[in-house]
């Protein structure tokens, strides 16, 4: 009987493998991952500048003075609104579009695959060209304005207005965005079992309540994933105020990942830093809160 | 699992809290920018060795073959040039002063100097390498950084105002306004004779307080004090400057929009913007848009009371890095290439607007009408602080005028406003 302490030669021959192996991972992974993750976190407790280039290390240890200054900062707590606002606004809107177009995908029998793919492709068109395009179609005097002006609104300047720029993003980011989900959702429903539909049915429950007390529980899971991923997209908003709005009017499109951009832009490494640590504790908050939210209770 | 947690947290906490005792070990210790002695003047002679030359754009691609005459002269001396974009030119100048590896000299954009100066990555210019008075003013106050002449000025560019010449002359004007006070008239009539914006001024955003300073420069505000130390922004003049600025928007001659690209220039051509303040680029784009050369001019921005008012000045220095293998050889070079004939050959070639003033005073650019008024305007033109933190001051600016052009905040609460942002920002030398 062999003692337990003895190591099987071939065990031990397949861990020295998976070492060997996993070490081509795990370096790149340790240099170009771990490495300036950690960095950047460091940064955001001193006040490096991109002055300090070629003196990384004779800077100053800040402690959280930079997240204290953030907090303080009028044009920081103005893109946190924009931020949230960009949250609340776009993922209830992305998941609900996303649903109902994959609800009725899900009766049609021909062509599926022919809308499956025309609502996908926003997706995957480069984000810069189609912000160009919409750029153009919210513009005074064209695109949804010569619409409008058919019925005799005369529409206005969508994203030269600070209470209407913002909005106009998120019906953008919506259209782009729900194709994604769309797709999930699609293949949820699918798994939603007929016979189980079919019972509620021969018990009396109408379409409304079939999906109210069936459809939805099923898709809860499909659900929480939609969630968690158009919440993450969301926050990092800013491709799209990049290209149309530069952040205006006013800084009302200006998103808290635009502002860390600028504060790289200005060479203030340590508190752009700050900022994005910031950024990630909240997509790390909102994950969690959904997480708990939307849990399967059973 | 708790364990596994414990572990998998402890790493990173553990490498976290040694680089934070690392960091507390060391402080920051004065800049050197600022102040520095001028580097002992070069010796005579020829220049000899290889010289690295980076540079960007059009000039970057004609460098290496315009360099022949300059390697004719120096037989010893081997000018290599790298041409590389503009887009990745900052990041590229910047790592490389990170890392030490430099070129000899390089093509540094006016609003970097600032930076790469109080990094330490560039070297002081000689003494006697070349003199002052020879380049406009504001495009050698662009080389100097807390006092100190980092580089040399190599091709200038500044701002005037474009107007529609026929469109004037419809409304009653055959000449160009001078003064303030005919500015707003001008554009007051040309929006009367039908054109939608009498003038377009910027209204803040991005790069806007290159249309706006020019007018608080005129009204002789200025930036920083005498030692380029503090900012000194509010002043009523500057705050008179901006209530000028903006009673464009509110009185509707200037739109107060962001426009998209080839909007200005399609809006020249047909006439629903009369007149606006640009660059030199601007010309072959209007031209481009359908504009005939007979129906638009160029003159130089008119001032607070009169001719000349003042503009800005952009364009390029010429740098020699602190790490520079052959700064000597790095030096002459840049002599020559600001030299009066060696800047009229340049400028035959690629266009490049000559640093040097007696460059505009023979041969095709002395012919030029229309680029003599570059000429005139670059004489009042003046450079922005070069300090590191500008782009940030900068915007701060660009974001205030946006505020008072959408009429939502009063110019001097704004002046006063970006003052105390631009102090608590500093100029980070």
């Amino acid at each position: 009987m062999p003692s337990t302490r003895t190591v099987d030669p071939t065990r031990r021959r397949q861990a020295v493998a998976a070492w060997v192996l996993a070490l081509p991972f795990t370096l790149v992974f340790l240099v170009f991952t771990a490495g300036p993750v950690v960095a950047s976190l460091a940064m955001s407790f001193t006040d490096i500048r991109r002055t300090d280039v070629r003196t990384p290390f004779n800077v100053n240890f800040v402690g959280l003075e930079n997240f204290a200054a953030l907090l303080g900062d009028e044009t920081f707590r103005k893109v946190t609104v924009n931020t949230f606002l960009y949250l609340v606004l776009g993922v209830p809107l992305t998941m609900v579009v996303a649903l109902a177009v994959a609800v009725a995908l899900n009766r049609v029998t021909r062509l599926r695959g022919f809308f499956r793919v025309g609502f996908y492709l926003p997706v995957v068109t480069s984000i810069v060209a189609v912000s160009v395009v919409w750029k153009f179609l919210y513009r005074e005097g064209t695109g949804f304005n010569s619409v409008l002006a058919w019925v005799g609104i005369d529409g206005p300047a969508w994203l030269d207005s600070t209470s209407l720029a913002l909005p106009s993003l998120v019906v953008m980011a919506v259209w782009r965005n729900f194709g994604t989900l769309t797709v999930i959702f699609l293949a949820g429903l699918q798994t939603v079992p007929k016979d189980v539909l079919e019972a509620a049915e021969v018990d009396g429950a109408g379409a409304w309540q079939r999906f109210r007390a069936v459809t939805l529980p099923m898709l809860q899971p499909v659900l929480l994933f939609g969630a968690v991923i158009t919440g993450i997209g969301y926050l990092q908003f800013f491709e799209e105020a990049f290209v149309m709005t530069e952040g205006g009017p006013l800084n009302s499109t200006r998103s808290v990942s635009y502002f860390t951009f600028d504060q790289f832009g200005f060479g203030n490494w340590g508190y752009a830093a700050a900022a994005s640590y910031l950024l990630f504790l909240a997509v790390v908050l909102l994950t969690a809160l959904q997480f708990r939210l939307l849990r399967q209770r059973d | 699992m708790r364990r596994s947690t414990t572990r998998r947290l402890g790493t990173p906490l553990a490498l976290l809290s040694a680089a934070a005792l690392v960091l507390s070990g060391c402080g920051r210790e004065e800049s050197t920018a600022g102040g520095e002695e001028q580097s002992a003047a070069i010796a005579d002679g020829p220049a000899e060795g290889t010289i690295e030359v980076w540079a960007m754009g059009a000039e970057g691609e004609a460098l290496e073959d315009f360099s022949a005459a300059f390697e004719e002269e120096n037989p010893d001396a081997d000018v290599e040039v790298t041409a590389i974009p503009w887009d990745a030119a900052h990041d590229k100048l910047s790592s490389a002063i990170t890392a030490g590896e430099t070129p000899d000299v390089a093509l540094v954009g006016t609003t970097w100097m600032g930076e790469f100066a109080a990094a330490g990555g560039l070297m002081p210019t000689p003494e006697g390498l070349v003199d002052e008075g020879d380049f406009f003013p504001g495009a050698w106050g662009s080389t100097e950084v807390g006092g100190t002449s980092y580089g040399v000025p190599w091709y200038v560019e500044t701002r005037v105002l474009y107007y529609r010449t026929d469109l004037a002359e419809e409304a009653g004007w055959d000449q160009a306004p001078e003064s303030w006070e005919e500015l707003k008239e001008f554009a007051t009539d040309l929006k009367a004779g039908g054109a939608e914006q009498g003038i377009n001024l910027q209204p803040g955003q991005t790069g806007g307080w290159q249309t706006m300073l020019p007018f608080a420069w005129s009204n002789g505000a200025e930036l920083t004090d005498e030692a380029g130390e503090e900012y000194t922004i509010d002043s009523p003049e500057m705050a008179e400057a901006l209530e000028f600025y903006s009673s464009f928007h509110a009185d509707g001659l200037s739109g107060t929009g962001l426009l998209d690209p080839g909007q200005l220039e399609g809006g020249f051509a047909d006439g629903d913007i009369a007149s606006f303040i640009s660059g030199p680029w601007h010309t072959a784009l209007v031209e481009e848009a359908g504009v005939s050369p007979d129906d638009y001019a160029v003159v130089p921005v008119p001032g607070a009371e009169g001719l000349p008012g003042d503009s800005f000045v952009g364009g390029g220095d010429l740098a020699v890095f602190e790490d520079a293998e052959n700064p000597e050889g790095g030096w002459k070079y840049v002599q020559w290439l600001t030299q009066p004939e060696t800047q009229q050959g340049f400028y035959d070639l690629v266009g490049s607007l000559p640093s040097v003033q007696s460059a505009w005073e023979t041969g095709e650019l002395a012919d030029d009408e229309q680029l003599q008024v570059f000429a005139t305007q670059l004489e009042t033109a003046v450079s922005p602080p070069a300090v590191p933190t500008w782009e940030q001051v900068a915007a701060v600016i660009d974001a205030r005028t946006e505020e008072v052009a959408k009429g939502v905040k009063d110019p001097e609460e704004a002046v006063s406003e970006m003052q105390s942002e631009a102090a608590s920002i500093g100029t980070g030398l």
